[in-house]
């Protein structure tokens, strides 16, 4: 054991490294996802991660699986008794418009070159304009002493000040390094995909092609890069005419 | 459109999203303390750096065996992500949000820190803190102490499944050998030994490895809830149906499988055999089936005795010595019986074995008998059992059953993925058998993206471990441990090693049995005869605060072992990330103390060992093992000798090689009289079949109906595993709590809740004649009516009124599964599911 610290990507195996490698990156890369409606099995991975890679204390989440439904996994029913159950994995969508940034007074909510929504937090006053401005929801406020369950904290990145306003990076820290968000990495439905929406050949550009995404609330105008793709026409078991009518 | 969002309970119209008028509030709550502030401004900002990563693997016995990194910053473990280091990329990440927060187990405010010596009554929770030294000298003195006046064998060893750890499961296997204790059981008492298979197939259990999943046309899932209970392979089903598969699931609610299938069949609890027999009656009656198959692969040619019921032996015709005792079929050629040979399958060539039919034949004494095949036996039960006929049965609609069973016969490869909630009832044996039949009908067996799998547990041993777990010739005695649970039954079989003294001691580990085992009521009148339980554990479960001695364990972050798991083929080890937490030590570290003081010419003759000999004293065995090294295992996954894809019964299906391949670690001898045919058998001649008019595949309603009467206890109660948890691990942790809210939902219809005045979130007592707990009502269309669903696993404590949902279950134990005794490949397995209650508001 060295009393040298290492990157934690540096430190890698060469399979896992490659794994979570960004698949092309263009000269000038523009970060987007898709979340895939029909892959997301609601198991809050991608959460999970996310509190832990970035810190996140108790009782906040930056990134969080709303059930379509009147309950956690509980399927809504329509008057003919059938069931329908889906889930929508929801963190910072990355709008090309943001309203965060446009009411935040100290400029802290910045647009970085490869288009990521960033909270500088040395600047951020906690007035919170920005969590009344966004549309979904997906920012949260320190009001206090953080809590962790494990005492020394967890996370690749440092904690933020009381008094400050936090969301998804799209784990920025880790896009330096050339590696996917964590949330792509620890989706073991394989439902998410992160890329350059700059480079054509990237498997998100192409499957937001052929599976023609969906932005949320598009009529906000925010112009999210957070793409979700809808989920599949079912090939229910036919039942034989004549057998129906027997 | 209701669309609101609070971050325990999270809920949201998805069209209210998509098209707008959606307001998401958020509860954002807790603040931070600051360490070091993250300016993220202009400067590029990275990854804090780590001390170390190491690889190791995940496994609570959820079965998943996933690579998992450990990110390590001051000796703590401060992320947990997934290797995604398969070979086999289509198995990468491979992990889910339990094994990802496993950093809060570590250092849960319910860790064990040190050993703790009982000052109370049992079960007051009243413990003092005591050294290493005195806690082991105790716990020696007492077991020598119960070994000298009862004998050793009155211990009970009881350990959960060794493929989550080899090293310290196995090493109570080898104190159990080394002291003459006997080993319990956890495949069969879990009730996840799918007896099904070694009756059918003479194996433990045989499944198709996850990615196979991908390959098939036709996945009916039965009773089974992979995008829950097996979220690491969930996936396989989706790049199956992408490729243009159909997803059938088979399911009393509306699982979160059920929300992808193509087709959803909402069945009545525990009549997943009846379903399965009409399936199988119109793939037959249509002409659907593979006669083929039937015949070179299975007992369908095989001649039974009208008379007797027992398979026509070459000895029944020549009045010979029974070797070789071999068995017949009717050629139509010459119109006689003619033996078929044991060491090969198929048949043999000039042979035109019949499949229908009643033919007289001679026997040597010279008298006659009317014999036929056993097929016709099985086609003459599946006639009883049409769709038509198990409508009432099912709840299903038969014209959607015949639809199914032609798209199940017609789309191939075709594969059956059976679950826990189809395999866990007294009569789980017959809903495996009758939906191997249907494999095996059509010819899925040993197909690529085909076959019949059941998917329960980490039970498997996929290397030879015996001389890890033996001491030298000494062999520990396993005694199923719902024998320990609820005593000897008057069908035990012979070779059951039942303690002359019963039981003085128990010595658990790795387990929350007093909460986990089925039927907790009655194991607790078994533990106030205990003079001695010892309860090894990283938790302080009810099960440790119970113990008169708890010893503090280390998690697998801690220690060295070796695993593997059923659903893919990858040897794995589990490599230490930190030092114990606490004064905590391994499995392994304990039993060398105790044996040490117990018998120390012992000690010095088998347990001068660490971890590493002992894997690399299994993986020098070889068999599937062979050529892996210690080395290459500090590296990564390594797969075993095993096909790709990894498929049961190859060496039968492709080279006619008789039945049954060999499970680990029992003798092939020992597992080979499960099946005397060496063949698939779907017809049993043994006495006790006979007897209980069970020698083909049929359905039997469930057996609960005595002890718990409908008209009292009209609602089945169902316990499925719970995606929050593996079965009560991970039901401590802030993550999950977070999420799930902490109270135990008791899903019930609103048929079945109006009926009762029970609304949603109201407490509510579900009982029957050997328990009751007090949860809170969920009320949802989801549920079938008839039946209430409770998820198995919740600790005691997040219930109002309970020791939880075992209070309720059933140890009731099936006299087949006691036919022959093999532990964990032909015992007892336990029926869960067979639990009717009664449900009233509080």
């Amino acid at each position: 054991m060295s009393d040298e610290r290492i990157s934690p990507i540096e430190a890698l195996s060469a399979a896992s490294r490659e794994y979570g490698t960004i698949d092309v990156r263009s000269e000038h890369a523009r970060w987007g996802m898709a979340v895939d409606l029909e892959r997301c099995i609601g198991c809050w991975s991608c959460a999970v991660i996310c509190k832990s890679e970035n810190a996140v204390p108790l009782g906040m989440w930056w990134n969080r699986i709303l059930t379509d439904g009147p309950a956690l996994d509980t399927p809504a029913t329509d008057e003919h008794g059938r069931h329908d159950l889906h889930w929508v994995p929801l963190a910072c969508q990355h709008c090309d418009d943001a309203p965060c940034q446009k009411v935040c007074p100290t400029s802290a909510t910045w647009t970085n070159d490869e288009g990521l929504v960033l909270v500088n937090q040395d600047d951020c006053i906690g007035c919170r304009y920005c969590m009344a401005a966004c549309p979904y929801g997906v920012r949260v406020f320190n009001w206090g002493d953080a809590e962790y369950p494990v005492p020394e904290g967890t996370g690749m990145i440092a904690t933020r000040p009381v008094g400050s306003v936090e969301k998804c990076t799209m784990c920025v820290h880790r896009l330096a390094e050339d590696q996917v968000p964590s949330c792509v990495w620890s989706c073991p439905a394989q439902a998410r995909v992160f890329g350059d929406l700059n480079a054509p050949e990237s498997r998100l550009v192409q499957l937001l092609e052929s599976r023609n995404g969906e932005v949320l609330l598009e009529e906000k105008g925010t112009h999210p890069k957070v793409s979700y793709l809808q989920p599949r026409r079912r090939r229910p078991i036919q039942i034989s005419v004549e057998e129906a009518t027997s | 459109m209701v669309a609101v969002a609070p971050a325990t309970a999270p809920v949201i119209s998805r069209r209210a999203l998509l098209t707008g008028g959606a307001a998401i509030g958020v509860a954002g709550a807790a603040g931070v303390a600051v360490v070091a502030t993250q300016d993220i401004g202009a400067e590029t900002v990275l990854s804090l750096p780590v001390d170390r990563v190491v690889r190791t693997t995940c496994s609570p016995n959820c079965t998943g065996g996933c690579g998992q990194l450990a990110f390590v910053r001051d000796g703590k473990v401060v992320k947990i992500q997934q290797a995604a280091d398969y070979p086999d990329l289509e198995y990468n990440p491979r992990g889910c949000m339990k094994g990802l927060s496993y950093h809060l187990q570590i250092y849960n405010q319910d860790r064990v820190l040190t050993p703790l010596i009982r000052e109370g009554e049992r079960g007051s929770g009243e413990f003092r803190e005591a050294s290493w030294e005195e806690a082991l000298d105790l716990i020696a003195e007492k077991m020598t102490a119960i070994g000298e006046q009862h004998g050793y064998d009155s211990i009970h060893v009881f350990g959960q499944v060794p493929g989550s750890g080899y090293v310290h499961k196995g090493a109570n296997y080898r104190a159990a050998a080394t002291l003459g204790l006997t080993h319990g059981t956890s495949f069969d008492l879990n009730g996840d030994l799918p007896m099904g298979m070694p009756i059918t197939f003479g194996v433990q259990n045989a499944e198709h490895e996850a990615k196979d999943w991908a390959n098939s046309r036709f996945l009916l899932v039965v009773g089974a809830n992979p995008l829950e209970t097996r979220i690491p392979d969930a996936h396989f089903l989706f790049d199956a149906v992408e490729r243009g598969a159909r997803l059938v699931v088979v399911d009393p609610t509306f699982s979160s499988t059920a929300s992808k299938a193509d087709s959803w069949l909402q069945i009545t609890p525990g009549t997943d055999a009846a379903f399965a027999l009409s399936l199988a009656q119109v793939i037959v009656a249509d002409g659907l089936a593979d006669l083929s198959f039937m015949r070179t692969y299975t007992d369908a040619p095989l001649l039974v005795r009208v008379d007797t019921g027992k398979r026509l032996r070459e000895s029944d015709l020549t009045g010979g010595e029974p070797e070789p005792n071999r068995f017949t079929v009717y050629d139509e050629a010459t119109a006689t019986a003619v033996p078929v040979p044991l060491d090969v399958l198929g048949i043999p060539d000039g042979i035109d074995a019949a499949l229908e039919g009643t033919f007289d034949v001679e026997l040597a004494d010279g008298t006659s008998v009317a014999v036929r095949p056993g097929f016709v036996a099985v086609v003459e039960e599946l006639e009883r059992w049409t769709p038509e006929a198990t409508a009432q049965t099912t709840g299903l609609d038969p014209a959607m059953v015949r639809a199914v069973a032609r798209a199940y016969a017609s789309e191939s490869p075709a594969a059956i993925l059976m679950g826990a909630g189809s395999n866990h009832w007294y009569h789980g044996d017959l809903q495996g058998r009758a939906l191997a039949l249907c494999a095996a009908l059509t010819g899925n067996i040993g197909q690529s993206g085909g076959g019949f799998s059941v998917y329960v547990g980490q039970y498997k041993v996929r290397v030879k471990w015996g001389p890890w777990v033996n001491a030298g010739e000494d062999k520990a005695k396993t005694v199923a441990s719902i024998y320990f649970i609820g005593g000897p039954t008057p069908d035990m079989h012979p070779d059951v090693p039942y303690p002359a003294a019963g039981y003085k001691g128990l010595f658990c580990t790795f387990a929350n049995m007093f909460v986990q085992a089925p039927d907790v009521n009655r194991l607790y009148e078994t533990l106030d005869g205990l003079d001695l339980i010892v309860v090894v554990d990283h938790q302080m479960t009810d099960t440790a605060g119970y113990a008169d001695i708890v010893l503090p364990a280390t998690t697998w972050y801690e220690k060295l072992d070796l695993t593997a798991t059923p659903l893919h083929p990858f040897l794995q080890l589990q490599q230490p990330a930190i030092d114990p937490v606490g004064e905590s030590r391994s499995e392994l570290d304990i039993w060398k103390e105790l044996v040490k003081r117990i018998d120390p010419a012992k000690y010095e003759q088998f347990w001068q060992v660490d971890a590493e000999d002992a894997i690399r004293m299994m993986l020098a065995e070889g068999g599937p093992a062979e050529g892996i090294t210690y080395e290459q295992l500090q590296e990564g996954p390594v797969r075993l000798n095993v096909a790709d894809p990894d498929i049961p019964f190859l060496a039968q299906i492709r080279d006619l090689a008789p039945f049954p391949p060999v499970s680990l670690p029992a003798a092939i001898e020992k597992t080979a009289a499960f099946v005397p045919t060496g063949r698939i058998e779907f017809y049993k001649d043994e006495d006790q079949f006979l007897a209980a008019g069970e020698q083909v595949p049929t359905y039997k309603p469930p057996f609960d109906d005595a002890a718990n009467p409908p008209d009292q206890y009209p609602l089945r109660l169902l316990t499925p595993h719970s995606k929050w948890r593996i079965h009560s691990s991970y039901g401590n942790n802030p993550w999950m709590e977070e999420i799930h809210g902490g109270k135990p939902p008791v899903l019930i219809h609103p048929d079945d809740a109006d009926s009762r005045g029970i609304a949603d979130g109201d407490l509510i007592e579900v009982a029957n004649t050997r328990g009751r707990v007090v949860a809170w009502a969920h009320v949802t269309e989801s549920a079938k009516p008839g039946s209430v669903t409770l998820h198995e696993g919740w600790w005691p404590r997040t219930f109002k009124a309970g020791k939880g949902v075992n209070e309720l279950t059933s140890s009731a134990v099936n006299p087949i599964h006691e036919v022959h005794y093999v532990p964990n490949m032909w015992a007892p397995s336990t029926g869960w599911k067979d639990c009717n209650c009664q449900v009233r508001k509080v």
